[in-house]
Order: C-alpha cells, then sequence, then structure tokens
C-alpha cells in the first residue's frame, strides 16, 4: 500500500470528520445531529483501519468491529432519547427545547 | 356594718334597676321602694343611740397615706340623723307614690333607678363625716336632679330646665370646691368632727380666712338650697315629674345646702352669718312675694320652697341650729304632702294652670282634705307642725333682733296668703270645664298622701322635745300673734280669691299693677341674668369663634399648606435623586447582566461550536 493512497483515505477520513462536526454544529434537527455523529464515529473507524493496513495489523480491523457494533447500540440509545424527548417536548427542533433556559 | 347599708341598699338597687331594669318591669317599682324602706328601718333602728347623744361612725382608709386627711367614714349623730330619718322616711312615701304617678310612663324602671340613686347620694352626703366624701355626695345629688328634672327629655322645656339646674348649681358647687380646698390648704383637715377645735385658732390667726372658707361654702349652699341670686333654677325645675318635684323640694336636694350651712356652722364668722342672714331673709320675702303672682300650682310650691329655705337660712343666720333643722323637718313633711297633693290633682285633671282649676274638692276629698292640712300646717295653724317650727325661729329673733322679729312676721302673712291663694283657687270656686271626669287618685296614692298629712300633723309638736334651745313650752303672746296672722292671711285669700274683692282704693291701682307686673315676672331676674351674663357670654362666644374661624383656623390652614408645599418638594427629591440613584443601580446591574446573558444561550450546539473552535485553535497554536 502506497503512502499516496494512505494520504487519500486519510482526506476521505478528515472530510467525513469535518462534514460529521459541521451536521452537529450546524442542523437543528435532533435525529440530522444524530446521523451527523454516526459520520464523525465512521470517519474515526475509517482512521482506524487505514492505519491498520498501514502497519499490517489485525487488531485495528477488529477495534473497527466494535467501533461498528457500538455505533449500532449508540444510534438505537440515540434514536430511543430522541423520541422520548420529542415527546415530552412535542418538538424534534433543538433551538425548541429550552426547559431549562430561564 | 348598719351605717354603710343605709345609704348601700339604695346604690344596691340602682345598680339592680340600671342593668335589668327593664325586665324586671312593675316589680323594679317595689325592688326600689323595698330598699329605702330597708334603709328608713336602720334609721330607726338606730334612733334609740343616737338621741341619747351617742356618736355611731364607721371609717376606712381611702388612700393609703399616713396623713389621716384620707381616712373616710360615715358618721351618725343627731344631726345627721334627723336627716337620714327624713331622707328615708319621705323618700319612702315619695317612691310608693310614684307607682301610681309614674304608671305607664315607657322609662318606668329606669326613674326608679335614678330615684334610688338620687337617695342613695343624699344618704351618702348626709352621713358622710369628712368634707371629701360630702362633696362627692353632693355631685351625686345634682348629677341626678339633672336627670330627674330632664326625664321628660323629649319635651324641650324639660331638658332646659335640666340643663338650667346643673349649671346654676354648679356655680355653687365650684364655691364648695374652693371653700374645701382652702380650708384643707390652710388646716390640714377636713373631718365635721374636728371644725369645733379648728375654729378657735383660725379665728384668732386668720380670721379673714376663715370667712372666705365660710362665705365659699356658703356660696355651694346658695346654688343647692336656691337661694338669691343662684334661685333661678328651681321654679323651671318644675319641668320634671311631680314626685321628682317633691323629693328635691322636702327631702334630697334643697335639703343638702341648708344641711351643709348647718354642719359646718362652727366655721362661720359672725361677718359670714350676716351674709348668710341677709341672704336667707332675701330669699325668703322675694320667693313668697313671687309665690303670691305665680299662675302654676307646681311653680306656686316651688317659691313657697324657696321661701321656706329662706326662713332656715335665716335661722342659721341666727346661729339657731337646731331651730333650722326642725323647720327643714316639718317642712319636708307639709312640703312633700302639698307637692303630691298637687301631683294628684295634675294626675286627675291634666291641667296645672291656676286659672284653669277649680272646684276639684267634690270629686277628689282626699286629697283636697289632705292638702288643707298640708297648707294650714305651713301657714303655722296651731297645733300643726308649721307653727312650731317656723315660730321657734320667730322667737330666736327676740332679743337681740327686733326689725327681724317683723319681716319674719310679714312673711308669715305671704306665706299664708300664697298657700291659701293656691288651696281656695285649685279646690273651691267654679270649676272650669275639667270636673266631668275627675276622679279621686288610685289608693298607692292616697296613702301616702294620707301618711304625709299625718306627719305632716304631728311632727311639730313630737319634735318640739328635742329641740332645747329655745324653749319648752308653748309662748302664749306668739301663738296668739301666729294665729291672727294665720287668721288675717287666710281672710284675705278668701276675699281676694273667692270673692274676687279688690283692696286697694282706685286711685293706688296703677302703682299696685306696676308692682304686681314686676313681681309675676320674678323680678325680672332672669331677663337680667339673660341681659347681663348670658347674652353677652353668648356675644363673646361669637366673637371668640369668629376669631377662631378666621385667625386661628387661617394660621393652622397656612400651616398645615406649608406643611404640604414641604412634602411636595421632599416628594420631588425622592422621586428625582433617591428613586434615580436607586432605580439606576439596578439600572447598570441589568445592562452589564444583558451582556453575560447573552452568552447563556442555551443551546449546546453554541458551546459545542466553542469548543471545537478552541480545539482547532489550539491544535493550529500547538503546531
Amino acid at each position: 500500500m502506497t503512502s499516496g493512497s494512505v494520504t487519500h483515505l486519510l482526506l476521505v477520513s478528515s472530510a467525513l470528520f469535518s462534514i460529521g462536526i459541521f451536521g452537529v454544529l450546524t442542523r437543528r434537527n435532533a435525529i440530522a445531529i444524530l446521523l451527523a455523529i454516526e459520520l464523525i464515529l465512521n470517519a474515526a473507524a475509517l482512521n482506524f483501519v487505514v492505519f491498520g493496513r498501514l502497519m499490517g495489523s489485525v487488531q485495528a480491523q477488529a477495534f473497527t468491529l466494535f467501533i461498528i457494533a457500538l455505533a449500532a447500540c449508540e444510534a438505537a440509545v440515540g434514536l430511543a432519547i430522541v423520541l422520548a424527548l420529542s415527546r415530552t417536548a412535542r418538538t424534534v427542533w433543538t433551538d425548541q427545547m429550552n426547559l431549562l433556559k430561564g | 356594718m348598719i351605717l354603710g347599708l343605709i345609704p348601700g341598699l339604695p346604690l344596691a338597687a340602682f345598680a339592680v334597676l340600671i342593668l335589668i331594669g327593664r325586665r324586671l318591669g312593675r316589680l323594679s317599682a317595689w325592688l326600689s321602694v323595698a330598699a329605702l324602706t330597708g334603709s328608713c328601718a336602720l334609721t330607726w333602728s338606730l334612733a334609740g343611740d343616737v338621741l341619747h347623744g351617742q356618736r355611731l361612725a364607721v371609717s376606712w382608709a381611702w388612700l393609703a397615706s399616713a396623713d389621716s386627711l384620707w381616712r373616710i367614714g360615715l358618721a351618725v349623730d343627731g344631726l345627721t340623723w334627723v336627716m337620714l330619718a327624713i331622707v328615708t322616711t319621705i323618700g319612702t312615701l315619695i317612691q310608693l307614690y310614684s307607682i301610681g304617678y309614674m304608671h305607664g310612663d315607657p322609662r318606668f324602671s329606669r326613674f326608679f333607678a335614678y330615684l334610688s340613686l338620687f337617695c342613695a347620694s343624699m344618704l351618702t352626703l348626709v352621713m358622710a363625716d369628712h368634707f371629701v366624701l360630702l362633696y362627692v355626695g353632693w355631685e351625686l345629688v345634682g348629677l341626678c336632679s339633672y336627670l330627674l328634672i330632664s326625664f321628660w327629655f323629649e319635651k324641650p322645656a324639660a331638658a332646659q330646665a335640666g340643663r338650667k339646674a346643673f349649671i346654676t348649681t354648679r356655680i355653687g358647687d365650684t364655691g364648695l370646691l374652693l371653700g374645701i380646698l382652702l380650708l384643707a390648704f390652710t388646716t390640714g383637715e377636713l373631718h365635721f368632727d374636728r371644725l369645733e377645735a379648728l375654729r378657735e385658732p383660725l379665728a384668732l390667726h386668720q380670721p379673714t380666712i376663715l370667712t372666705i372658707i365660710g362665705l365659699l361654702i356658703f356660696l355651694g349652699a346658695v346654688g343647692k338650697s336656691a337661694q338669691v341670686p343662684l334661685h333661678v333654677w328651681l321654679p323651671d325645675a318644675m319641668e320634671g315629674p311631680t314626685p321628682v318635684s317633691a323629693l328635691i323640694h322636702a327631702a334630697t336636694m334643697v335639703a343638702a345646702g341648708v344641711y351643709l350651712v348647718a354642719r359646718t356652722l362652727p366655721l362661720f364668722t359672725p361677718q359670714a352669718l350676716a351674709v348668710v342672714l341677709a341672704v336667707g331673709l332675701a330669699t325668703h320675702l322675694l320667693a313668697g312675694s313671687v309665690a303670691l303672682t305665680a299662675t302654676d300650682i307646681k311653680r306656686v310650691l316651688a317659691y313657697s320652697t324657696m321661701s321656706q329655705l329662706g326662713l332656715m337660712m335665716t335661722a342659721l343666720g341666727l346661729g339657731a341650729r337646731e331651730l333650722a333643722m326642725f323647720h327643714l323637718t316639718t317642712h319636708a313633711w307639709f312640703k312633700a304632702l302639698l307637692f303630691l297633693g298637687a301631683g294628684s290633682v295634675i294626675h286627675a285633671t291634666h291641667k296645672q294652670e291656676l286659672g284653669e282649676l277649680g272646684g276639684v274638692f267634690r270629686h277628689m276629698p282626699v286629697t283636697a282634705v289632705t292638702f288643707l292640712i298640708g297648707a294650714l300646717a305651713m301657714a303655722g295653724v296651731f297645733p300643726l307642725s308649721g307653727f312650731w317650727s317656723k315660730d321657734a325661729i320667730l322667737l330666736a329673733t327676740q332679743p337681740d333682733a327686733p326689725w327681724l322679729f317683723w319681716c319674719l312676721l310679714g312673711g308669715s302673712l305671704i306665706t299664708v296668703g300664697y298657700v291659701f291663694r293656691l288651696y281656695l283657687r285649685c279646690f273651691h270656686g267654679p270649676a272650669h270645664g275639667h270636673a266631668v271626669r275627675t276622679q279621686e287618685s288610685p289608693p298607692v296614692m292616697i296613702v301616702p298622701l294620707m301618711l304625709l298629712a299625718m306627719g305632716a300633723a304631728a311632727v311639730g309638736g313630737g319634735g318640739l322635745r328635742f329641740v332645747h334651745a329655745h324653749h319648752e313650752a308653748v309662748n302664749v303672746s306668739m301663738l296668739v300673734a301666729s294665729s291672727v296672722i294665720a287668721a288675717v292671711g287666710i281672710l284675705l285669700a278668701w276675699q281676694g280669691v273667692v270673692r274676687r274683692r279688690r283692696f286697694l282704693p282706685a286711685l293706688a291701682q296703677p302703682l299696685a299693677a306696676g308692682i304686681y307686673r314686676l313681681v309675676s315676672h320674678k323680678y325680672f331676674i332672669d331677663e337680667l341674668y339673660d341681659r347681663a351674663i348670658i347674652q353677652p357670654f353668648l356675644r363673646t362666644t361669637d366673637r371668640l369663634s369668629r376669631f377662631d374661624l378666621t385667625v386661628i383656623d387661617r394660621t393652622v390652614d397656612r400651616a398645615g399648606l406649608a406643611g404640604w408645599s414641604v412634602g411636595q418638594l421632599k416628594d420631588w427629591f425622592d422621586r428625582r435623586v433617591v428613586d434615580r440613584l436607586v432605580n439606576g443601580t439596578a439600572e447598570v446591574v441589568r445592562v452589564v447582566s444583558a451582556r453575560g446573558r447573552a452568552l447563556q444561550t442555551g443551546l449546546v450546539q453554541h458551546y459545542l461550536f466553542v469548543v471545537v473552535g478552541a480545539a482547532v485553535i489550539l491544535a493550529a497554536w500547538v503546531r
């Protein structure tokens, strides 16, 4: 595997991460934010795989499998929270969830 | 203990009646009568001891002080006992009579409550062994007379009469109070039993002060006993119910003045006694002459009371205390009798003008006969009570004041004249329309009349035994003179009233008419007081009121305005300066904190943006 391809892969990963951060910071919809967080997680997982391939290690791929499993759990818990919130606040828009604001 | 019960029983009756009298109804009268009857019985039970010269006394500490001045007590000696006997006995009969007279009055029980208080305060006054307690009773008597005279206060005349009585006697009361204070400050002693001992040193060292004390005390008696010049209230007091008039005239109110002078006689210097004598004589003749012209039954009797009180004062002026008290006693009987008889006539006919009455004898024989007995007693016909007491006073003038004897003899003639003019015009002569339905009063009114008539007939001869001072047996020349006077007086009254004969030749008629006008207007004394005292007083108060309204009120208004202006200024300062400082502080805090608040948007993404931004900057900086 050439260092050039590593660079490209890392660029993809960075792009994914940046898009995720951008989504988290700009989206108002709670579900959209959850999706953006998934992007960040996947960017991290891609980094694991890329650096594992570069070092010839299998452990990185195992980590990635765990990350995918964890991402599934996280998505389930996150969606449950969003569901509960939307029932309580009658909205999924985060800027309208201001119960604690004085 | 017994002594305390004598005024205590009527006082208790008053307390009960004033609180729950309305619920007792007719029973309240009997309660009041029973209480006074109890006092009467107690008084008579003391008779034995007192008439043997004993002095009964109880006393207790009033104000805790080492000074014996503030011990008060009740004491009964001969003088007091005579008054007690009069007040309780005659008071009981009058209360009994009132049951009939006041029958059906809406404030029936209230009336008896006042009567009880009246008797209780008079008994306190009489039994006091100390000037201050006497003064308490004195003022209470004044209050009760006010309440009872204006008892029918719905009538403006009655309310006015009550006020007049209260204010006029108050002038005298002030004199008495000043006298008491002067005595207390000069000698430090106010007990009656030590007056004799006080007299000598005081007469020696401060004769002027002693005279002033005597005159001030006498001023109190002048007010209470309606002597000239404070006599104007008594005729007007006739507006009260007739039993009240009887009580005031016979037993309670006016007797207090005579009693006071008799009690404090040791304090009177010869000069003071001369004043007492002059006032008494003036009242005797002046009131007697007015009584000859008065046309209202009760007013005739009122002026006769003043006249007789003047006679008592004259006796006191002579220093003859026993004779004054003797005449007070006999007078109490026949005057109560005459008043209650007049009340009986008024009750039956509802008329009290002499011009509208006449010929009542046929319809009310018992009232008429008892009234005649009272009139004869008052005229001093032998052997009824008035003869003994009046002639004793006439005799007392004999050795050193013969001119006084002739004055009093003239007074006696006037007395006979007015009392028989009253009797004849009321009970004889032509009837004036009222006679058809007139009938005798109920037994509860008739029985007291008969008892009083017996007393009026008998008290004189019986009482004479206790007046040792001047003569023991009947003085024959006096008897003759008195009988002649009585006969002449009755004859003149008969001629004038029944035959309507004119005594004077036609030439003297204008002069007589002038005199009649003067006398029948009570010597214009009321008008004089109105002109000389009341109107100037009203004018002065009017001026003072105007002064108050213009000067003082305006000053007060100005002061108020000034205060208001200062307040406005303070308000402005408060709003513009103080409030702005406070509000400004708050505003500064609010503005400053508003910046801080903007940071706290409550949106997680804003915070997160800061975190990410900080991480990026940090990363850039670290590299």
